[in-house]
């Protein structure tokens, strides 16, 4: 089987959501002499290409995509060793922090988009629900995070967004970080009127509007 | 029905697990098991399921549901078991009415059986929009309540306090619920109903300290009015909520179990959201201990529930627990377009076909992805209103042709929905009468369109 083969059937492990195949074949390209960073970009990632347009069509649905998801941190705790053993650094587009904001204790949303953020090749730092602002603008310094992304469902919790924004002007870290809103109760308006860089109407939209922040970051580093 | 200590104590006996193996390892494979041990399937069409089969497979496989997944707590990381024998138990014994209201507005709420079409649903206008400005507020709800063929009403929210909205939590949040349902109570004593029922005063997202304020009597707010109390996310149960459950029990309140099972979240598809629709209504009662369930099911990216999908769920839902518990439900519509539009008055009709039909009661629903300030406009729902007690003397069988009929005028259109209009721009100020013109055509239109296909709307 040539390399395509390989990669084929990495794509197909995980557009079956199942996580035995995906690290059987995992094992299997390694075996064959397959680098590791070329499983993960040739094989592993296109298969969650794939599941991202079935979650969005509505051909599958969140379980499935959490399955999906966590076939692929299995098979990202065997591959990522052996892309530090080589000298490699981790695929990651970018570094993010997440979390529903103060007062929230609304879940859904957020994990979804979890799990789209990390499948898109990211890395997540979810604070989960219910999110003290300090929170996010401590570990966004700890973990030198591009965007901080923060969830709202309720029209009663949406000001917890302006709050980090506002806190983030205050302490001199606005420009440091690309801060993007959504969730049930959110606009476009709102996103615009409290200074956010960004907001997007679903967790799918949210992971192209990520890459949009984290190359404008890195441009405006440059 | 095991006792609600006991209840309260399974959240803290019950096997320990984090949120994610509750869902990865236990709702997620058990959903999915139930849907397949009972061979439960929407066909991508149909909107109004006349399949009793099917209907009673529904709620078979929700109990085992919640027998096998139990819900979970998630501030003491438990799950929350029951047995087969004690949900059976709880759905034997659970209340097939409720009663609302004081005086001669004093009416039970029952439980209707799928395709009985010789009785008067229990009719709730209303919704928890938020309205900016406490005129109009008290302008919606003084009108909703004129109204006579309703039963009971839901208001908007007051957000603000001087000006300012009130942040969740804050002690603004208390003083701004208190508000609402004390504008609340005056708009229905100028209706001249002092009596009628407010079934959600105080929203269901409110902390337990703002409601139980809100609760204070003289404030305006009764026990045979309702109170919400919902579900989190997807089987969960929290402590806010059975706080609210040990407080609105002990003063003999009717409780509002109200869930929102999220299509495309862990619910899954059509399928998931049934059951779990379902099995929701039966924690309802067993947890939550109410004597209504209000059942909001949602799309979880387009945020409303007009799909053909959900609208199957829905009916669905309110079908299986209608034959077999007889809990009495409303359903609240989250519709795409926006008020006054032929699209909002297009889903209504389709949503309430599908679910009066099926056994639920009616309850004009208001609009989601369109929603703007003050965008609660009364006569809406008066229309809706009637369109719920016309569809109550069908069956779901007549339901069904009708509902295939209206699908098409608005599926289109709900990633995109129209735009719609707000209270000022309808009525006068002073008299309150309807003095927009294109309102009124359009709702006469959709009337004549509906006799058209079948469905007799008679003014109120």
């Amino acid at each position: 089987m040539g390399d395509d083969g390989i990669f084929e059937e990495l794509k197909q492990s995980v557009i079956d959501q199942d996580e035995e195949k995906v690290l059987a074949t995992v094992d299997k390209a390694l075996a064959a002499g397959v680098d590791a960073r070329k499983v993960i970009d040739d094989g592993l990632l296109p298969g969650l290409d794939v599941i991202g347009e079935q979650f969005e069509c509505e051909e599958i649905f969140l379980p499935e995509l959490m399955q999906a998801a966590l076939a692929f941190q299995s098979a990202m705790a065997v591959l990522e060793p052996k892309i530090r053993e080589s000298g490699g650094e981790g695929p990651k587009k970018g570094r993010i922090v997440l979390g529903t904001v103060k007062g929230d204790l609304h879940s859904i949303g957020k994990n979804i988009l979890r799990l789209l953020f990390e499948t898109s090749g990211y890395e997540v730092w979810d604070l989960g629900i219910d999110v003290d602002l300090f929170k996010f603008i401590d570990k966004a310094k700890e973990v030198d995070a591009d965007i901080i992304a923060m969830s709202a469902l309720l029209t009663t919790t949406l000001i917890g967004q302006k709050d980090v924004i506002d806190a983030l002007g205050e302490q001199g870290l606005r420009d440091k970080y690309r801060v993007m809103v959504g969730g049930g109760a959110t606009t476009e308006e709102w996103a615009q009127k409290i200074g956010a860089d960004g907001w997007a109407p679903s967790a799918y939209e949210a992971v192209t509007l990520a890459a949009r922040l984290v190359g404008a970051q890195a441009g405006s580093a440059a | 029905m095991i006792d609600l200590i006991e209840v309260f104590d399974r959240a803290e006996t019950g096997p320990l697990t984090s949120e994610t193996d509750y869902y990865m390892k236990r709702y997620v494979p058990k959903l999915a098991e139930v849907i397949a041990r009972y061979g439960i399937k929407w066909d991508k069409q149909t909107i109004v399921n006349t399949d009793d089969e099917l209907t009673d497979n529904v709620f078979s496989a929700a109990v085992d549901l919640l027998a096998e997944a139990g819900a979970y707590c998630p501030e003491t990381n438990r799950v929350m078991e029951f047995t087969r024998d004690e949900i059976l138990t709880a759905c034997a014994q659970a209340p097939t009415s409720a009663t609302f209201g004081e005086g001669r507005e004093r009416k039970a709420m029952r439980g209707r059986r799928p395709d009985t079409t010789d009785d008067r649903p229990w009719v709730h206008v209303g919704g928890g929009i938020y309205t900016t400005d406490e005129q109009v507020f008290v302008d919606t709800v003084e009108k909703m309540a004129s109204f006579s063929i309703v039963d009971s009403v839901s208001v908007p929210s007051i957000l603000h306090i001087r000006g300012k909205d009130a942040r969740v939590r804050s002690p603004q949040e208390v003083l701004a619920t208190i508000k609402t349902v004390r504008l609340a109570r005056e708009g229905i004593l100028r209706s001249g109903r002092v009596g009628l029922p407010i079934i959600n005063g105080i929203s269901a997202a409110s902390q337990p300290a703002s409601m139980f304020a809100a609760t204070y009597p003289d404030f305006g707010l009764r026990p045979s009015d309702g109170f919400l109390i919902d579900f989190l996310s997807e089987m969960v149960v929290g402590y806010e909520a059975l706080q609210k459950v040990a407080f609105y029990n002990t003063i003999g309140a009717n409780i509002g179990s109200t869930s929102t099972p999220l299509f495309g979240g862990y619910a899954g598809g059509a399928e998931g959201v049934a059951v779990t629709a379902t099995c929701y209504m039966i924690m309802g009662n067993l947890i939550m201990r109410g004597t209504y369930h209000y059942n909001a099911p949602l799309h979880s990216k387009l945020h409303l529930s007009s799909t053909k999908p959900l609208i199957w769920a829905i009916a669905l839902s309110n079908a299986a627990i209608g034959r077999n518990m007889g809990y009495p439900m409303v359903n609240l519509p989250y519709l795409g377009g926006g008020s006054g539009t032929k699209q909002y008055h297009y889903e209504m009709a389709c949503y309430m076909l599908a679910v009066v039909t099926s056994g639920g009661n009616v309850f004009s629903g208001h609009p989601a992805m369109a929603v703007q300030p003050d965008s609660l406009v009364p006569d809406d729902h008066r229309f809706h209103a009637e369109i719920g007690l016309a569809a109550a003397k069908l069956t779901r069988a007549e339901a069904e042709p009708i509902c295939q009929k209206l699908f098409p005028l608005f599926g289109d259109k709900l990633k995109e929905p129209d735009k719609g209009l707000t209270f000022q721009e309808v009525y006068d100020p002073r008299t309150k009468r309807i003095v927009n013109a294109d309102y009124q055509r359009v709702m006469d239109e959709v009337r004549e369109e509906l006799a058209g296909m079948g469905l007799e709307v008679p003014v109120s």
